[in-house]
């Protein structure tokens, strides 16, 4: 299966994704001219991945500093098809920095629609 | 721009998309059933199918808004850069021209200087001259075996006259240049040093003689001998220099005889207050608050740099860690009171 490693631009983030160690890490910063860009390679490696996830876990690690509004949309998608694989084990870490009060309450709304998904919040200094 | 455009394989709005063809494909189903319940669930699809549109359209919107902040913020970021850098251009250039001002104005007091040592010196020459004529007119008479007591005694009265002339005059140039010397140390070496402030004070108006006696201006100087300070002669010196070149610039019309005073108190808290004060024009209202500005001068046309008063503000405050200001004063003329600790900072 496929790994992704695309590097951060000044107005994208760092994409991380290891299919042996079923890890993903998404860090920085997101206000593309087109999310869909963007978000479509990781949405397809996801796909591939949870469909025949085997037994095997995932976990995803955000941090993000900031991103814009279809960037937010992109991640509610996300968050739904992580949601609906209901058969894969999967732990969303959701950084951000301790001060930023926004960034965390983005956190919590994504989390709200979660039931099978892991969801931990993660304050950093 | 963000969604519909599929190169990524995927749009922003899929799910509400598949739904969206749901309910059509539902009410397509439904057309032959009950028509209110129909009409019914229509009225919820279009409600929904208006929800998404209106969510594009947000993010959209929203989408624009942040690119613009942005977009704002690296422009603020830029500006910022190029105005830091501006001010530090146009503060090194202020401090270049502060470094020429001072030499300028060392240049000016060599000059001085140069001129006020040609007196003794050419009176010590003439002195000199004549005893030697003098000699050579005496031995010639001694030779020829022709020599008078008359003669004798009035070559040693030539000879007595003139040696006392030289002595003194070459006394008066030595003194010249030894405080010459410890001014122009100071003034270029900047260094630290014990001193005493009487001295300084005296040497700096005698390297300014030239410039006071041409135009008849008296200069009274009162500090207390034994007042010794730790700092920066240098620095006081260029301040004095600065104060009494600026009376002679603009306090007195051509002819008018000038008294500038210097007075020292030691005051309590090792601080002390010098004021340096003429009785010329005074400084006009308009001008009072602007006068410490650099590059503020009335005298723009006639070689004024406006960097007399700045300086002597940048070293008081600099240097001796203390302040000046303009006081207002009753008697004509102006007037400025420093204060600065006995030991700088």
């Amino acid at each position: 299966m496929d790994n992704l490693l695309i590097a951060a631009t000044e107005r994208s983030p760092e994409v991380t994704f290891d299919s042996a160690a079923g890890t993903l890490r998404i860090k920085g910063e997101s206000y593309p001219e087109d999310a869909s860009q963007v978000f479509g390679p990781i949405f397809n490696v996801l796909q591939d991945y949870l469909g025949q996830a085997d037994g095997k876990g995932l976990k995803v690690d955000f941090e993000l500093i900031y991103f814009n509004s279809s960037s937010a949309k992109a991640l509610m998608n996300m968050f739904q098809m992580l949601e609906n694989a209901a058969d894969v084990d999967i732990e969303v870490n959701w950084q951000f920095m301790a001060d930023d009060e926004t960034m965390k309450e983005f956190g919590e709304d994504f989390s709200e629609d979660l039931e099978h998904v892991t969801f931990n919040l993660v304050p950093v200094s | 721009m963000s969604e519909g455009n599929s190169k990524g394989g995927f749009s922003l709005f899929d799910a509400e998309e598949r739904i969206l063809d749901g309910a059509k494909r539902l009410l397509d189903r439904m057309k032959d059933g009950d028509p209110q319940l129909l009409s019914e669930v229509g009225i919820l699809a279009d409600a929904y199918s208006r929800s998404v549109r209106e969510q594009r359209r947000l993010v959209k919107v929203s989408d624009r808004l942040q690119n613009q902040m942005t977009q704002l913020n690296q422009e603020l970021v830029r500006r910022r850069a190029e105005a830091e850098e501006a001010l530090e251009q146009l503060r090194q250039a202020q401090e270049t021209l502060v470094q020429t001002e001072k030499l300028a104005s060392l240049g000016a007091l060599v000059g001085g200087v140069a001129h006020e040592i040609n007196t003794p010196v050419g009176i010590a020459l003439s002195c000199a001259s004549h005893l030697d004529d003098s000699t050579k007119a005496i031995r010639a008479l001694f030779e020829a075996d022709d020599i008078g007591v008359d003669d004798f005694e009035r070559y040693m009265d030539t000879a007595a006259d003139t040696a006392k002339l030289i002595v003194a005059n070459c006394e008066r140039a030595a003194d010249l240049i030894r405080s010459f010397k410890q001014v122009a140390v100071d003034r270029t070496s900047s260094e630290r040093r014990t001193f005493r402030l009487a001295d300084t004070i005296a040497e700096t108006v005698t390297s300014l003689r030239p410039n006071l006696r041409q135009a008849g201006h008296q200069v009274a100087i009162n500090c207390p001998t034994d007042l010794v300070l730790d700092g920066y002669p240098g620095v006081i010196s260029q301040v004095l220099t600065n104060f009494v070149m600026n009376s002679l610039t603009h306090g007195y019309e051509t002819g008018r005889r000038g008294h500038l005073r210097v007075q020292v108190e030691a005051g309590a808290d090792d601080l002390v207050r010098l004021r340096y004060s003429d009785d010329g024009q005074g400084i006009s209202e308009e001008h009072r608050n602007r006068i410490f500005d650099p590059f503020f001068t009335t005298r723009r046309g006639s070689g004024g740099s406006g960097l007399g008063l700045h300086i002597v503000f940048n070293l008081v405050t600099g240097p001796l860690g203390g302040t000046v200001v303009l006081e207002n004063q009753d008697a004509p003329g102006a007037s400025f009171l420093l204060e600065f600790p006995r030991i700088a900072p």
